[in-house]
């Protein structure tokens, strides 16, 4: 546990500054509600496995409260993020082979599982995370049309992003 | 207890979802501009019905005392049809006695025999008092409605003053919480009438003044007072309230009693009334005005 710490308390500080200056200045850049990239949700994807549900929620809920001082949305990111934590242990139970990931992977990431599996978790994970920000953002579901809409394409930019950041920083722990 | 606990640990996860989320839509709602108005929209829509719900709920619960003031209501409306068919005058000629009913009566043959002595109009409160010697009532009905200076104020329950002055709209109630008042009322039963007078002090008890204390064995407490019909202004029969006990001397008039009547309509919170007019007033006075002097 104590080795994992640092890793992610800088992994936390990185994503959070690079969500918060650097991707949203890009996408504010490109200026279409179509085109979002919302990488933080990585980090509650790479905390340890073994952690319990609870502070997985509070974490997501700590990660997306930081990211929304940037946006000035106080809430928005957090109630996704917090849904994020929780939505984690069921997208792994979906996909863990029989054994689980549990006993030998400290974290889920693709040095320890195959890329397929780590692609189709990460989809299915950022996906919903995104649906229910967007959700959140619209706060009705009277445009659920747009909503999907917008969850579609920021979903597939997202992506690429997910996979230079596994690809770029290969993490281990 | 034990088995909720375990619920909760095994849950935890979803547990501190649900009281993360509420602490977060707390913050969405306050702090975002967009959010917040949906959310107010939403509740005003929804607070709207639940309201409406719920006041139709609480109606159900009100119905036995709105049905109560409905039935009190119907009585008087009897009680008034009842006297407007004992002042009919029978119409009379050579085969056989008809008695119309003033209700259907419309041709103007019928209108000269069948002919109600008084007329209601119904009115509201508007200002009120109770506090000084000399109280008066505001009602929102006025010239335009028919009503006159010199017309009775009652409600099913007693009677409320009498009408001094009157504007297109409005009119002022001398109440009858007035050191001024004096109205004819009878002890029911006893033959015994008085005049009604207010000494200033409770609102709700007046003094039945001037009867002959050849009644003092009669009266008794609980008995009703009603207007005695010597009067123009009100008719016969209307409550006024009960004796509340038994006569005494009058201090003031040593040969006559006095009786405590307790208001059948309380003046402080009366709404509804009903101006009382008599049709025959003006035909009335002028003729009375052949016998002044």
């Amino acid at each position: 546990m104590n080795s994992s710490l640092f890793p992610n308390v800088w992994r936390f500080l990185g994503l959070i500054l690079g969500q918060g200056l650097l991707l949203k200045q890009a996408v504010q850049a490109v200026g279409s509600a179509y085109f979002n990239v919302i990488l933080y949700p990585m980090f509650i994807l790479l905390l340890p496995v073994q952690l319990a549900a609870p502070y997985l929620v509070l974490l997501g809920f700590a990660v997306g409260i930081s990211v929304d001082m940037f946006y000035q949305t106080p809430g928005v990111h957090a109630s996704a993020g917090a849904f994020a934590g929780f939505i984690r242990g069921l997208v792994f139970a979906a996909f863990a082979p029989k054994g689980g990931f549990n006993a030998k992977d400290p974290i889920f990431a693709p040095h320890y599982v195959s890329w397929q599996t780590f692609l189709s978790v990460s989809g299915v994970f950022f996906f919903l995370h995104l649906f229910w920000y967007y959700s959140v953002e619209a706060f009705t579901f009277v445009y659920f049309a747009s909503i999907v809409l917008k969850t579609l394409s920021s979903w597939s930019i997202t992506m690429i992003f997910v996979i230079l950041y596994a690809a770029l920083f290969n993490p281990k722990q | 207890m034990g088995r909720l606990l375990q619920l909760l640990l095994r849950n935890g996860g979803f547990v501190t979802l649900v009281f993360v989320e509420l602490f977060c839509f707390m913050l969405i709602v306050r702090y975002n501009t967009s959010q917040a108005v949906i959310w107010a929209n939403t509740t005003d829509i929804f607070g709207g019905r639940f309201m409406e719900r719920r006041q139709r709920v609480s109606d159900y619960f009100y119905l036995q005392e709105r049905a109560d003031s409905l039935a009190t209501v119907v009585d008087s409306l009897q009680e008034r049809l009842a006297w407007a068919r004992y002042v009919q005058v029978p119409v009379r000629d050579t085969f056989y006695r008809v008695t119309y009913d003033s209700i259907t009566g419309t041709d103007s043959l019928r209108r000269k025999y069948l002919r109600p002595l008084y007329e209601y109009v119904s009115a509201r409160v508007i200002e009120n008092s109770v506090t000084s010697v000399n109280n008066w009532l505001l009602l929102n009905r006025g010239k335009s409605d028919r009503i006159e200076p010199h017309t009775a104020v009652v409600t099913p329950n007693g009677i409320v003053g009498i009408v001094r002055h009157v504007s297109d709209n409005f009119s002022i109630v001398m109440s009858v919480l007035h050191s001024q008042t004096q109205i004819t009322a009878s002890v029911e039963g006893t033959g015994a009438f008085g005049s009604l007078e207010w000494d200033g002090n409770s609102p709700e008890v007046m003094l039945l003044r001037n009867i002959s204390k050849h009644f003092k064995e009669k009266i008794v407490p609980g008995a009703r007072v009603v207007t005695s019909g010597y009067s123009l202004m009100f008719p016969k029969g209307i409550p006024v309230g009960t004796v509340v006990a038994p006569p005494a001397e009058d201090g003031e008039n040593p040969h006559f009693l006095v009786v405590k009547v307790r208001l059948g309509q309380s003046v402080s919170d009366v709404t509804d009334v009903s101006v009382v007019r008599n049709l025959f007033s003006p035909e009335i006075d002028s003729l009375k005005s052949k016998i002044k002097r």
